[in-house]
């Protein structure tokens, strides 16, 4: 963090330049989003009490304390003094429970009984004479002087207050730092905090004076911790651990409100001054309000503690300089305010502030103010720059201002800084003018259309053109003081109507922006895709408060038909259409078979019946009988069985249409095969020897 | 004595974060792991992390370059989900590295990805796997000097409003979101080859990425709405990212924020950034839009149990039951485009599916004439929601020999011939046997 010690002018002219880039930071003092955000954070949750433990109902009330908040509701009062008395009258308080305990006692003064303090007392003398860790010293001298603050009692002192100093000094570094104990090797800059804060503690509660030289080394030991100081770029200056034990690592908030509470306590008890310097200090409070606000109920309390130390201590009282507004506007005319409040946002003593210079941020050095004193308007306790003179353009700006104390007495009191590099950005309405778009013949350059464009309504154009000509669009800009304007950004954006864009910087001489498209260099980029190319024109920049991005109409282009292997742009697509049901399939059944309508069947089934009915009444007509049948019993049986078993077997096939399978069938047909076999056998023979009877005969 | 002891307390410690850990049973995140650049995020960006505390999620805060960091153990997964809040980290600690957190991506955890100006090759690099490219350039950011957000302090109109959000309730609640959502930081593109990547939140038409203290020497690489400001995937595994160019979205600094656009009447005492960035959390931690897909059943019409197979033409009826998960309960999911295939190489059959408005999906169809092994498919895809990819196979079967029409009406003049003649057969055969 820390930037090198080069040498000489060189490191200056480094430091000037880069402050520019410190300046980035405003640093704003704690305001009403701070007690809105305090309210939200420190909310009472058990039946009226801040919070389970009075640690943290402690950090509860000096937040709201510190910051003003009349918040004290007699409920939480009496809950939360009800622990407390519970906590100074228990034996088995440890002295870290006594400590919170009184230091909640001292924010609610609550009504706790002289005598519970007298063997409160007398249990912390002796924990301060058994202590063998910094915390054990810290907790029980910390409660010890909120005690004595608390009932005002004149004779509470320690009994070997230098013998007790000597303890706590001897768990000290030579680097400033502090070790929680003395069998604990590792060495915390937090400890120090602790340390400086008990060491307060023993010399407002010492019987007598304590040794002088002891007091000038432990002041040493605090300059050596300030040398140990990290730095960040926006000059916020903050402690942080050596070691990072990434177990309980309390991270540089806790660590560097630790030093400071320790600190600044030890510089309220010590005689003579402590020679701090004052830009650090400054930058410790830099370091506080740079966090914002913390959503965490113990950063904001560390960071609003803290900020209460330094509001109010005896080494460098820090003022910050800030300015409600950094965006001021030309057409609006916006003042430049600048505020000058101490971190907790009241009102600093009496001072002038001055603009040492302004300069534009592009263009180095060139100053256009130069020491102005701002007005004060003692009713908003702002001070004013009412009219910015009249050189001052849009653009980006530096401004450079100084806190001048018109008390000499009050600055030894108060640290400012000395100067403070603010940016500026002054904003105003940018003329357009002249803006025409045209289409030019390739060749010799001449208009073929040329449309006049209104920029700052609404345009409709409509050309077409070919791959032989030209597109030419051009503007101008110019600031309210008509100086030539550069935006940041002046973008001309065809669309086609594949969604495919295509974007063109406009460049520029002086006021004058133009650009020409050549189509025939184009062909390629525009993937040959003729058709309609909606133009829209951006012109945009951070302190040109007309702004815009306006469509100017399309442009029709017929380019020539792509060759074989041109590259096709990927085509934006659209997430919706990704998702949604598909089309519904549903199967294209086969189509039955064609038949005959049923009454033709039905007909030709009538027809099949004719040759047979033919047939019987030919039988008839020709005289058909049956006198052959064998008359004797046993033929005539044959016979029947023989005739009866044809009839099964037509019958078998009909049922084989009706219902039978064919195996059914076969065997039954088999079955009654041999039958007819045996019976017919019988009945021809019969037959052919009556036959042969009648011929012999 | 000692070990086993000691085993056991290790065990019922362990016990209930197993129980807790995520399950299909139980689809929402249960232990994230945030990692950080610095603590100060810790109170910097507390009203988020309190929100999801609130939700009942197990935050792990730790530093991005601890070195004990990592992500499994025994090959177990320690958490659900994970929070990149470490942009300018250019490696991690421990056992955790670029393929470390892909995998962890690939076995169906969450990722969240948040980047600031200072986003680190790493950090950038993770998000190109997940589909996103960040610009190049690490001096851009998005400026938009259209639709950024009234300040006093900030000129560079580097703070940014949008509200171009996607149209998906299930990404970003049912509640409109009103204030313009206030963004801060660096460009992104969506990979143009990968499907899966959407953009969320956009930008306006006149943003451009750049770096705002020099000027523009050649076009913006990216511009307009082809910057994306959020982006989300939903893997194929569902697994769930959210990648964005701006740490400071989720900082308790712009939540609390009010919210002017430039040119907008409109004042909003509140910036859409909780209420987008709560939900979104929401979705990505699976606490929305998780489908479940139960009681696959299919039967021929008027039976009611499943056959072994179907003959092809029969009336069949399919029903499916599909579940969303709320966070704490399975809830019916009503929705009008699910559909079933009825599958062999391709669809024969797809179908809308009717519901009852209380999980239950149904159709009914007739079975193609085509024989061969079929699928009732459900292959539902919807915008923000666990993809359902369900498939159970069925064989289809011709008619049997016996299943054909037996009684053809146009046959009959073939059978009264055949018949007639049978008859006059059995007649002639008495005349011809028995005629004098």
């Amino acid at each position: 963090m820390g930037r090198g010690n080069l040498g000489g002018g060189f490191a200056l002219l480094i430091l000037v330049v880069s402050s520019i880039y410190q300046a980035a930071a405003i640093f704003h003092p704690i305001s009403d989003s701070h007690r809105s955000a305090a309210l939200d954070l420190f909310t009472p949750v058990h039946h009226g009490s801040f919070s389970s433990s009075l640690e943290e109902a402690y950090e509860a009330l000096r937040t709201f304390e510190i910051l003003g908040i009349i918040e004290n509701k007699p409920d939480v009062g009496a809950a939360t003094c009800h622990t407390v008395s519970e906590t100074f009258r228990s034996t088995s308080s440890t002295s870290k429970d006594l400590y919170h305990a009184s230091k909640v006692n001292s924010i609610l003064k609550c009504d706790v009984d002289s005598k519970v303090f007298e063997g409160v007392v007398s249990r912390l003398q002796a924990a301060v004479s058994d202590a063998g860790s910094l915390l054990d010293f810290y907790y029980s001298i910390g409660s010890l002087v909120l005690i004595k603050d608390r009932t005002s009692k004149e004779d509470l002192h320690l009994v070997d207050a230098e013998g007790v100093f000597h303890s706590i000094k001897a768990l000290s570094q030579s680097d400033g730092r502090w070790r929680y104990s003395s069998n604990n090797p590792e060495s915390s800059t937090s400890a120090a905090g602790f340390a400086l804060e008990a060491l307060a503690g023993v010399v407002s509660l010492a019987s007598s004076e304590i040794d002088q030289s002891m007091i000038g080394t432990t002041k040493s030991d605090i300059l050596k911790l300030f040398d140990s100081i990290e730095k960040y770029d926006d000059g916020a200056f903050y402690f942080d651990e050596k070691v990072v034990d990434a177990s309980d690592h309390q991270g540089p908030l806790s660590t560097t409100s630790s030093v400071v509470r320790g600190v600044m306590a030890f510089a309220a008890v010590a005689s003579g001054s402590l020679n701090l310097p004052g830009d650090k200090i400054l930058g410790l409070a830099k370091f506080f309000l740079g966090i914002g606000i913390p959503g965490d109920a113990k950063d904001f309390f560390n960071q609003v503690n803290s900020l209460a130390c330094l509001e109010s201590n005896r080494v460098s009282v820090p003022l910050i300089l800030s300015l409600p507004a950094t965006v001021l506007s030309l057409t609006k005319k916006t003042p430049l305010e600048v505020r000058v409040n101490t971190v907790l946002g009241s009102n600093a003593p009496p001072l002038s502030v001055n603009l040492v210079r302004a300069s534009n941020s592009g263009s180095k050095g060139a100053s256009i103010i130069e020491n102005q004193e701002l007005k004060f308007d003692p009713e908003n306790a702002v001070y004013i720059l009412d009219v910015l003179p009249k050189g001052v353009d849009v653009g980006k700006y530096v401004f450079v201002f100084e806190v001048v104390l018109h008390d000499s007495e009050l600055k030894k009191v108060y640290v400012t800084g000395g100067q403070t590099q603010v940016p500026i950005f002054v904003t105003g309405v940018i003329k357009i003018d002249n803006a025409e778009v045209a289409v030019l013949d390739s060749d010799l350059g001449n208009i073929e259309i040329q449309k006049k464009l209104d920029l700052a309504g609404e345009n409709a154009v409509s050309l077409s053109a070919n791959h032989l000509e030209k597109l030419r669009l051009s503007f101008q800009l110019t600031t309210p003081l008509g100086h030539a304007f550069k935006p940041h950004q002046a973008i001309l954006k065809l669309i086609h109507e594949t969604k495919v864009e295509h974007i063109f910087m406009v460049g520029s001489s002086g006021k004058q922006f133009e650009i020409v498209l050549d189509f025939l260099g184009l062909i390629e980029k525009f993937f040959y895709f003729s058709g309609k190319y909606d133009m829209q024109l951006i012109v945009g920049d951070a302190v040109m408060e007309n702004s815009f991005l306006q469509a100017l109409g399309n442009v029709e282009l017929d380019l020539p038909e792509p060759p074989e292997k041109a590259p096709r742009p990927p085509l934006p697509v659209d997430p919706y259409s990704r998702y949604g049901p598909k089309a519904e399939i549903s199967h294209i059944f086969r189509s039955p078979e064609k038949r005959p309508a049923k009454e033709l069947s039905l007909a030709f089934l009538g027809l099949t019946f004719l040759p047979f009915i033919g047939f019987l009444v030919g039988l008839l007509r020709l005289g058909a009988n049956l006198k052959n049948f064998p008359t004797s019993a046993v033929p005539a049986t044959f016979a029947i069985l023989f005739q009866l078993g044809i009839a099964a077997v037509l019958l078998l096939y009909a049922l084989f249409w009706l219902k039978l399978d064919l195996f059914t069938t076969l065997r039954t047909l088999g079955f009654l095969g041999a039958f007819l076999m045996f019976v017919g056998h019988r009945t021809l023979s019969h037959l052919a020897a009556t036959s042969a009877k009648l011929k012999s005969a | 004595m000692a070990k086993v002891s000691i085993f056991k307390a290790v065990i019922t410690l362990l016990l209930p974060l197993v129980c807790l850990s995520f399950s299909p049973e139980e689809p929402t995140d249960r232990r994230i792991l945030v990692l950080v650049d610095d603590f100060s995020l810790k109170s910097s960006h507390s009203i988020f992390f309190n929100s999801l505390r609130s939700r009942g999620f197990l935050l792990d805060i730790k530093l991005a370059e601890d070195p004990a960091l990592s992500l499994q153990r025994y090959g177990q997964y320690l958490y659900d989900a994970l929070v990149l809040f470490s942009p300018s980290t250019d490696r991690f600690g421990g056992s955790l590295d670029l393929a470390a957190v892909l995998d962890f991506v690939d076995s169906g955890h969450d990722l969240i990805i948040a980047v600031d100006a200072s986003a680190s090759d790493l950090i950038k690099n993770i998000a190109t796997e997940c589909g996103v490219d960040f610009d190049e350039d690490p001096s851009t950011v998005v400026v938009d000097h259209g639709s950024y957000a009234v300040s006093e302090s900030d000129g560079d109109h580097t703070l940014i409003v949008s509200n171009d959000f996607i149209r998906s309730d299930v990404m970003l609640g049912e509640t409109e979101i009103q204030a313009p959502v206030l963004f801060e930081g660096i460009a992104h593109s969506l990979n143009a080859e990968n499907s899966l990547v959407l953009k969320v939140l956009s930008a306006s038409p006149s943003a451009y990425s750049a770096d705002p203290s020099s000027k523009l020497s050649s076009p913006p690489t990216l511009i307009g709405s082809a910057i994306s400001l959020v982006s989300v995937v939903q893997a194929r595994n569902n697994a769930r990212i959210m990648v964005t160019g701006s740490l400071a979205m989720f900082s308790n600094r712009l939540f609390r924020s009010g919210v002017q656009k430039a040119g907008s009447p409109n004042k909003y005492p509140k910036s859409g950034n909780e209420q987008f960035v709560t939900e979104l959390s929401k979705w990505v931690f699976h606490e929305r839009g998780h489908l479940k897909a139960v009681n696959v059943t299919h039967h021929k019409v008027g039976e009611t149990d499943e056959p072994l197979s179907y003959r092809i033409n029969d009336d069949l009826d399919f029903s499916v039951e599909i579940y969303e998960w709320s966070g704490k309960s399975w809830e019916p999911y009503v929705a009008n485009d699910v559909q079933v295939q009825f599958y062999m190489m391709s669809p024969y059959v797809l179908k809308s599916l009717s519901t009852d408005q209380k999980g239950l999906y149904h159709a009914s169809f007739k079975v193609p004439d085509v024989y061969g092994v079929f699928q009732f498919k459900v292959e539902y895809h919807k915008l923000g929601y666990t993809s359902i990819s369900l498939s159970k196979q069925i064989p289809v079967r011709p008619f049997r020999h016996n299943e054909y029409e037996r009684f053809i009406t146009t046959a009959f003049p073939y059978y009264g011939a055949s018949f007639t003649t049978m008859a006059g057969f059995f007649i002639f055969s008495f005349v011809y046997l028995y005629q004098k």
